[in-house]
């Protein structure tokens, strides 16, 4: 069964589909997509609890990607990536609610843990606010 | 992320006020998020600090970087102080929130400085070559813009042409060309020749592919035509390339684009647009690379002028390169085109001529008689006495209407006349010329005598490396950095290998290739015409090459080595450097050094360096402040107590105290702590009993005294509580300890965890009393220690930053002990640092200490 699930998103094909496999093997559901656009459609139909977002991109970009994420599923947690996205796009992301920030080009293994640590805090989110909407039940009578 | 901030705010600390009775639980649950709060703030700190230190490596240390590694270790130092900030605005309530806006004012400088873009003017496409001069540089190209102005003087003769201009080029790769291209490009790693070579063919295709707009196009034709008007129908005509921008000081480029020759008219189209995707051939982007050079700063000109019907052709320098005070002009030349002198295919016949009237002939080799290939010219005289005069002359001209010696192209053709092809500023190294000098041709007996003797010298200098052979594009992609490349013939193909050759040596060639000049660029040593090179040298074979004494010996020989002269820094003066100057202004400096001055406040924060400082020291009070603020008084330091030396405290931070631990005593013992590096480096700290200070030596002494009295904060009796207790802040993984030892500072942190790639240890040494050269020894000192037991150390003047990381809890255990005996021993050392001897005698015993103290079994810590 898979830890959690990811998805990629990255207008560069290679670099997505060689991702997906490796991040596979390592027991982790992937899916791709090519587009902020394709990403947006995919978090609404799958369960995604990682977002691994590429920065620069044609079209919609990482920015505008994590904005729309953060808007619609603010639990996910999203881990941009860049190489060569203009120095304050780093920034933009982690104030928009980014997980953290990767560069290109990435090692499996950090990105493995990076991933890992941005599920453990989605987890602890989750469970928090669980709990709290329990203790709201449990304190309001009948 | 905002709203997941304040819902935690909300949560843990919004009626803290209200009600300052909490329960344990809550407290502790509180204290954790402050305590993973504290660990995102140091990590932080560390990457941070770890990028800063990568970025000021390749500033001060004379590699080449791309702009890619700037832009990438900014956006990692940004992340991180932005983390740090985050972090210390969670620990602090929202305190010290001025923070933010410094920090918003530095990414944003730095983000204009990065970024930033060249203005462009947009002119005509085409100029002919008559309306061409200097002022027109940025039009025209150096090359172009240069013949313009030799056409202007009277005497000299140029071939009659037209430039296609830098605004051409503009309009035929449009920015999205551009952008498409750079992005091609920068997401190839750095090493991987393959990938590069694929890419620039694709690239070259692309361009090749891409139609000329036609009304470029139509200027073109136009031009072709009344070139056609002004010599004859149908007349061929050779396109160069005109690079813009590469005219900082000893930066030639030689070599690098292409030059198509007999081109007509059909074809212009199609040579034009493979000279404009010549700028993204391997060799010039991996030159550009390495010399600091965006794809950006380089915009490609190209001028087509009428072929000469040469008869004879070479390269005249108007002062010879090879002999510093020497009043000689040299030729090179060769029967037909010159390209064969360039690109050092063909052998040439050398001429060294007087620069007084009436320009003797000093010295003359006839190589292209010796040369078998050559063709049915070889075996006469390249140069006639008159034809050499006429060069001469030309070249003095040149070299007074530039104002500097010159290295010129030129053909004469079938009826006499002298062409100038291209004159630019010549490239000479002066530190390397004096340098050499000293090196003996034939050495004294006890040196073994070359094995390889002769040829030319193409770039002075000396280097040693293991050989390897070159003759194809798979034994190319094959070759090993730090190498002596061995040639055939040195082409400018093989030139992306210099950057990465201790030397290069060729059977074939001349001082006047462009391999040569490539060579004498990036400083490295060049042995041409070497006869019998690719026999006599065998791969793998170690050889130290000197090209000033045209010899190659076998074995690496220090003693030729030794008087090697310094590498210049090649990366100087260009635009890549330049952008990396001005970005670290807003980033290393450090003007928050002392926490006990009044101006440590965040509003003199200048730098992230600053920020990083001022975020740490005041993430660390507010761990302490924890249990004052909270009524937390299980949180506060307990005093270590037991057969201890000095003062040292304790506070949990989580699971770091034995189960069932007395949580109001105000004292802890030894055998009731379980964080595991804690017990490393108290193991360290107790492995031999404390020697108290050595006596002082006078003038030690009151070197010490004047900087106490200079320095308020280094007096003991003035600093404040905090900072005068040792604290070991733990957890059970994790350790931090800041100790002022009399007069140093220390800090110990370290995080042992089964996942390697979380471990670290790092230990952060500064300061002591003293002058600071003793200051600078003592550092030093440690350094070397330290370094021995395999830790990765940075050393500035007199503070010390030593790493670990990624290794077996075992393996990081014995370094915490090291460090835990060197934080209560080197305190020994802070009289002493003026006596040489002494210092040596230290170093041997913390060795011998060390080595018997991690000698021993290890024993279970706690009974």
């Amino acid at each position: 069964m898979a830890l959690f699930e990811v998805l990629i998103v990255d207008d560069e094909q290679e670099f997505r589909e060689m991702t997906i496999k490796r991040l596979n093997k390592r027991d982790l559901q992937c899916y791709g997509a090519e587009s902020g656009e394709e990403a947006l459609e995919l978090i609404q139909m799958k369960e995604i609890d990682v977002v691994l977002l590429d920065v620069k991109m044609p079209g919609m970009d990482g920015i505008m990607t994590l904005r729309e994420i953060k808007r619609v599923k603010p639990m996910i947690e999203v881990v941009m990536l860049t190489g060569h996205a203009s120095v304050e796009s780093g920034i933009d992301g982690m104030k928009l609610g980014a997980f953290d920030y990767l560069m290109k080009p990435i090692e499996l293994e950090p990105l493995v843990v990076k991933l890992k640590e941005a599920y453990k805090q989605k987890k602890a989110h989750q469970e928090k606010i669980e709990m709290a909407q329990i203790n709201k039940h449990m304190s309001m009578p009948g | 992320m905002r709203r997941i901030i304040s819902f935690f705010k909300n949560l843990l600390f919004f009626d803290s006020s209200d009600q300052p009775e909490r329960s344990p639980e809550e407290l502790r649950s509180m204290f954790r998020k402050r305590y993973s709060n504290f660990r995102g703030l140091l990590t932080a700190n560390n990457n941070a600090l770890q990028a800063m230190a990568e970025l000021e490596k390749a500033y001060y240390g004379g590699e080449s970087y791309r702009m890619a590694f700037i832009r990438s270790k900014i956006t990692t130092i940004l992340v991180n102080v932005y983390k740090m900030i985050r972090n210390l605005l969670e620990m602090s309530d929202g305190r010290y929130k001025d923070l933010e806006t410094i920090f918003e004012r530095i990414g944003h400088d730095l983000d204009e400085i990065i970024e930033k873009k060249q203005i462009v003017s947009q002119g005509e496409f085409i100029l002919p070559l008559t309306e061409v001069d200097r002022k027109k540089k940025k039009e025209a190209g150096e090359k172009m813009a240069n013949l313009g102005e030799v056409a202007a003087i009277p005497g000299l003769a140029v071939p009659k042409g037209f430039v296609v201009t830098a605004s051409a080029t503009r309009h035929f790769l449009t920015a999205d060309h551009i952008a498409d291209i750079n992005r091609r490009l920068q997401i190839l790693e750095p090493d991987d020749l393959d990938g590069l070579f694929k890419t620039c063919e694709e690239i070259r295709k692309t361009i090749q592919e891409s139609p000329l707009p036609s009304d470029l196009e139509e200027l073109l034709q136009m031009h072709y035509s009344q070139l056609e008007k002004a010599t004859h129908p149908g007349c061929r005509v050779a396109l160069r390339s005109s690079a813009l921008g590469e005219d900082s000081a000893g930066i030639s480029f030689a070599g690098l684009y292409r030059t198509v020759l007999d081109v007509e008219r059909d074809s212009l189209a199609g040579a034009y647009k493979e000279i404009i995707a010549s700028k993204y051939g391997a060799r010039a982007i991996a030159y550009r690379r390495k010399r600091g050079y965006r794809h950006e700063d380089v915009e490609m000109c190209v001028g087509c002028l009428a072929m000469v019907d040469a008869l004879v052709s070479g390269v005249t320098y108007s002062k010879d390169p090879g002999e510093e005070e020497s009043e000689v002009i040299r030729i090179n030349a060769l029967s037909g085109i010159a390209k064969g002198v360039v690109d050092g295919t063909r052998v040439t016949d050398l001429f060294l001529v007087s620069r007084e009237k009436p320009h003797a002939v000093v010295y003359s080799e006839m190589r292209q008689g010796l040369d078998h290939s050559a063709d049915q010219y070889a075996t006469t005289t390249s140069l006639t006495y008159s034809q050499i005069r006429k060069l001469a002359e030309a070249a003095l001209l040149l070299e007074h209407h530039f104002g500097q010696p010159q290295d010129i192209e030129w053909s004469f053709d079938h009826q006499g006349v002298l062409h100038i092809l291209q004159s630019r500023p010549m490239l000479t190294s002066h530190a390397l010329e004096t340098e050499d000098t000293e090196i003996p041709v034939v050495l004294d007996d006890t040196g073994e005598k070359p094995f390889l003797f002769g040829g030319i010298c193409a770039s002075a200098g000396i280097a040693c490396g293991e050989v390897f052979r070159v003759n194809s594009t798979a034994e190319m992609l094959a070759f090993p950095k730090g190498a002596v490349l061995v040639l055939e013939h040195p082409l400018p193909e093989w030139a992306p290998l210099l950057s990465q050759a201790a030397a290069v040596i060729a059977e074939s060639g001349s001082e006047a290739g462009h391999l040569a000049t490539v060579s004498r660029e990036f400083g490295i040593p060049a042995l041409f015409s070497l006869n019998d090179a690719m026999a006599g040298l065998v791969n793998g074979e170690t050889i130290t090459v000197s090209a000033s004494a045209r010899a190659v010996y076998r074995g690496c020989r220090q003693d030729l080595l030794r008087k090697r002269p310094v590498v210049k820094d090649i990366m100087a003066g260009s635009p890549v450097q330049r952008i990396l100057t001005e970005a670290l202004q807003h980033v290393t400096p450090l003007n928050l050094s002392d926490p006990t001055s009044t101006q440590f406040k965040s509003s003199w924060c200048e730098t992230l360096h600053d920020i990083t400082r001022f975020c740490h020291e005041k993430s660390v009070s507010e761990m302490f402040n924890f249990g004052q603020k909270h009524h937390f008084d299980q949180g506060t330091a307990k005093r270590l107590v037991g057969d201890v030396p000095l003062e040292w405290w304790v506070i949990d931070l989580a699971d770091g105290f034995r189960r069932g631990t007395d949580d109001l005593s105000k004292t802890i013992r030894i055998e009731n702590i379980v964080s595991v590096p804690m017990l490393a480096i108290w193991k360290g700290i107790s492995a031999f009993p404390w020697e108290g200070p050595p006596p002082v030596s006078m003038r030690g002494f009151g070197s010490i005294i004047f900087q106490s009295t200079m320095r308020p904060e280094l007096d003991p009796a003035v600093a404040s509580a905090l900072i005068t207790k040792n604290y070991f802040l733990i957890s059970e993984n994790f350790c931090n300890l800041s100790v002022r030892l009399g007069y140093h500072y220390a800090m110990i942190e370290a995080y042992i965890s089964d996942l390697l790639t979380e471990s670290y240890v790092t230990f952060r040494f500064k300061g002591g009393a003293a002058d600071m050269r003793r200051k600078a020894v003592r550092a030093r000192l440690l350094g070397e220690v330290l370094q021995h037991f395999d830790f990765r150390i940075e050393l500035r003047s007199d503070s010390l930053l030593a790493r670990v990381k990624k290794q077996s809890t075992e393996y990081l255990e014995k370094r915490l002990q090291i460090l835990g005996y060197l934080t209560l021993h080197a305190r020994q050392l802070d009289m002493v640092m003026n006596r040489p001897n002494a210092v040596e005698q230290y170093k041997e015993k913390f060795l011998t200490d060390i080595e018997k103290m991690l000698a021993q079994p290890s024993t279970p810590q706690v009974v």
